[in-house]
Formats: C-alpha cells, sequence, structure tokens
C-alpha cells in the first residue's frame, strides 16, 4: 500500500466523522465539504505537528477539521446557529453520556465538565463542539463579553486541575 | 508574548485548542510551539482530553465525490515535514485508544512516513483483539514496534522469529531491545507476504540454541500494504 491507498483509507474510516464536525461549525454542506477537502490535503502536505508520542491521531485529525472550520467560519461566516435554548448543555443528554461514556478518556471529561458551573461548561462545550467565538457565546448566554472570557479561563484552569488529578 | 506562569500557559494553550484566540493570537502561538516544549506539552494536553467532546457532534455523509476532489489535488502538493518522528525510538503510546484509534494511527503512519513499507504484521497476543506489536517492513529493512507498553517478565527478554510458509523452521531474527523498539537493517530474506511473525520469551540475550525455548506470546502474519 503506498501512503496515497492510506490516506484513502484513513479518509474511509474518518471522514463521516470528520464531516459531522465541520458541518456541525460551519452549517453549510458545500462549505463542510471544502473544509474537510483542505484539511485532508494539510495531513497530507504537512505531518510535522503530528507527534505519535504525545497524542493518538483522532486527535490531531480533528485539530486540524475544527481549525480548517473555524477559519471557513470567519471566512465565510455561518448559518445562524439553532436558536435551542439548551444548545451547549448536551454533555448532560442520557444518549450523549453514554456516546461518550466509553472511553476512560470520556469518563474522565464527562465527570470533570460536571464539576464545573453550568456557565463554564456551557462555554467550553459551545466553543469546541460548536466553534462558537467570545462573542457568540456571550450573545447565546446573553452575558457581556468580559465575563464569557472570565468562565472560559476559570473553566480551563478548574477542568486542568481536574482532569490532572 | 507567551507566559511562563503555568496556569496562564495552559489557559492560552486551552483557549488556542477551544479556537478563541483572534488570528494574530493563534499565529504566535503556532510560531512559539516548535521552540516552546511547554507549550507544545500544554496544547497536546487539550487536545487529547477535549477530544472526546468531538463526539457530540454527530456523524454525516460527506458528497460521494469529495475523495476524487482530494486524490485529484494531491499531486500539486508537496509532501513536507513528515518524517520527523518516524525515527523515534520509543514505543509508541496511542494503543490505549483503542483499535479505531490505533488504525487511525496506523493509516496516518503509513501515508505519512516516506518510503512506505511494503509489508506490515500486527502481532496479537492470544485471545486479544488488539495488537501489540506493528512491524513494516521495506526496502530499508524491518522494524518492529509495540504499541502496548509490554515488558517481557523479569530477567527475561522477546526475541523475535519469522516463520517463512511451509515446513522451514523458524529463524530467529533478533532480540528485542528494552525499548520495545527491534530495527533490522537488511531485510530478512525469509519476511514475505505469508510469512509469519512471532515473539517468544527468551533469556536475556535469546535463545541459546537456534530454537525458540520459551513460550510464543505474540503471532501475526506479514500481509502486502
Amino acid at each position: 500500500m503506498g501512503s496515497r491507498t492510506a490516506l484513502k483509507r484513513l479518509y474511509e474510516l474518518e471522514s463521516r466523522r470528520l464531516y459531522g464536525i465541520a458541518l456541525r461549525i460551519v452549517g453549510r454542506p458545500e462549505i463542510a465539504a471544502d473544509v474537510l477537502q483542505d484539511a485532508f490535503l494539510q495531513v497530507w502536505q504537512n505531518a510535522k505537528n503530528f507527534d505519535p508520542e504525545r497524542g493518538a491521531g483522532g486527535a490531531w485529525l480533528t485539530g486540524i477539521v475544527r481549525f480548517r472550520a473555524l477559519d471557513a467560519v470567519r471566512k465565510f461566516g455561518r448559518e445562524i446557529p439553532s436558536e435551542d435554548p439548551t444548545l451547549g448543555d448536551e454533555v448532560f443528554e442520557p444518549d450523549v453520556i453514554e456516546r461518550l461514556d466509553a472511553e476512560a478518556e470520556a469518563r474522565a471529561l464527562t465527570r470533570c465538565l460536571r464539576r464545573l458551573d453550568d456557565r463554564q461548561r456551557r462555554c467550553v462545550v459551545l466553543a469546541f463542539v460548536d466553534g462558537f467565538s467570545h462573542a457568540e457565546i456571550a450573545e447565546r448566554l446573553a452575558a457581556p463579553l468580559g465575563s464569557v472570557k472570565s468562565w472560559v479561563r476559570r473553566g480551563l484552569l478548574a477542568l486542568r486541575s481536574c482532569l490532572e488529578a | 508574548m507567551i507566559p511562563e506562569d503555568r496556569d496562564a500557559l495552559n489557559v492560552l494553550a486551552g483557549e488556542y485548542v477551544l479556537g478563541l484566540l483572534d488570528p494574530a493570537e493563534a499565529r504566535e502561538i503556532e510560531a512559539a510551539r516548535a521552540s516552546n516544549a511547554a507549550l507544545r506539552s500544554a496544547i497536546y494536553f487539550w487536545q487529547q482530553r477535549l477530544h472526546p467532546l468531538a463526539a457530540l457532534a454527530p456523524p454525516a455523509e460527506p458528497p460521494s465525490d469529495l475523495w476524487s476532489g482530494i486524490a485529484a489535488r494531491l499531486d500539486s502538493v508537496p509532501q513536507t515535514g513528515a518524517a520527523r518522528w518516524w525515527n523515534r525510538t520509543s514505543p509508541w503510546r496511542w494503543a490505549t485508544a483503542g483499535m479505531a484509534a490505533l488504525a487511525v494511527a496506523l493509516l496516518l503512519y503509513i501515508a505519512l512516513s516516506p518510503p512506505s513499507p511494503s509489508y506490515i504484521a500486527m502481532l496479537y497476543a492470544p485471545q486479544e483483539k488488539q495488537a501489540s506489536w506493528i512491524a513494516t517492513v521495506g526496502h530499508d529493512g524491518l522494524t518492529i514496534r509495540t504499541v502496548a507498553a509490554i515488558n517481557p517478565p523479569p530477567g527475561r527478554a522477546f526475541e523475535l522469529w519469522a516463520i517463512a510458509p511451509g515446513a522451514t523452521p523458524p529463524q530467529a531474527l533478533g532480540v528485542i531491545p528494552p525499548d520495545g523498539v527491534l530495527r533490522l537493517g537488511a531485510l530478512p530474506s525469509d519476511v514475505r507476504p505469508g510469512t509469519r511473525l512471532a515473539i517468544t520469551v527468551e533469556p536475556p540475550g535469546g535463545s541459546p540454541t537456534e530454537r525458540a525455548t520459551g513460550p510464543v506470546v505474540f503471532v501475526g502474519d506479514v500481509t502486502k500494504m
């Protein structure tokens, strides 16, 4: 198998997951498709930040797709995100907990997210999963920008110390 | 300015991974990461630990012609910077993430590491579904690495054997060093598709005879890539 075949197999294995991540952030299928295409070309082109000793390939791929998607949102804007007021709270929906619960890493994260206060937790989830900026989170939570920035910072510190414990 | 204070660095790396930094700040992080090990380590921490959240985005079917679009552009994109980690000696640490993650890592390894290996073998312990060792065979020889941080019993060593198809006796390939990586520069002639690789437990210097003396603990077949 040449490198190209390996990349194709990687695509077959990971494209649905990664396309879902991109689509969730950019909201538009044609832009999500461009994001995924650019992400795979980036993987092909430049592997210098992938360090197998420091983390699994899946997380690295997710990072590339998320950043590409965020760039696309900056460039093209995004679909108005759902008005669902519980957006960012889904870590507590039973089927989601079940999905996340499968692996030790996910269990630790769920446990530690539960310990954050609601606003801190929603900041982290809205940023990571939905690709929201500080300003978009502030709008969503109807809170001042400064408060959102501080919830993010405190949330990250609390999360770090819980995950390391 | 990348902070030295640990908390401030962790927060900055977390904001970077969340995608909350503005483009100028993000570029500053990317410029600094190559030379700043603490920053790198903080970024990896968040990438890894927040990654389960990515499962909240439901998978979706990309357009069916997307791969052909990627394939058509591969030739115009030069591959750079791929080999930096290729020759490291420490065992991989990704095996704990499960079979799917291992497959992703393996494919990345193959896609990104020129020259591509010609053959590969995944070695399993009996009854185990997850590979414990990955051997790659190319024109530069054979390399086998543990992907599960396995150590031999105290005072013993792992030895690698090749069993070619047919009734040939196993050929000793070498004792695997304690760091879990064995490289053989010359390509053993017996190693080809269909050859079975096996690891046995032996005295520290390897089997004192031409045959294995200890139990076979991992086996796997060589297949074409």
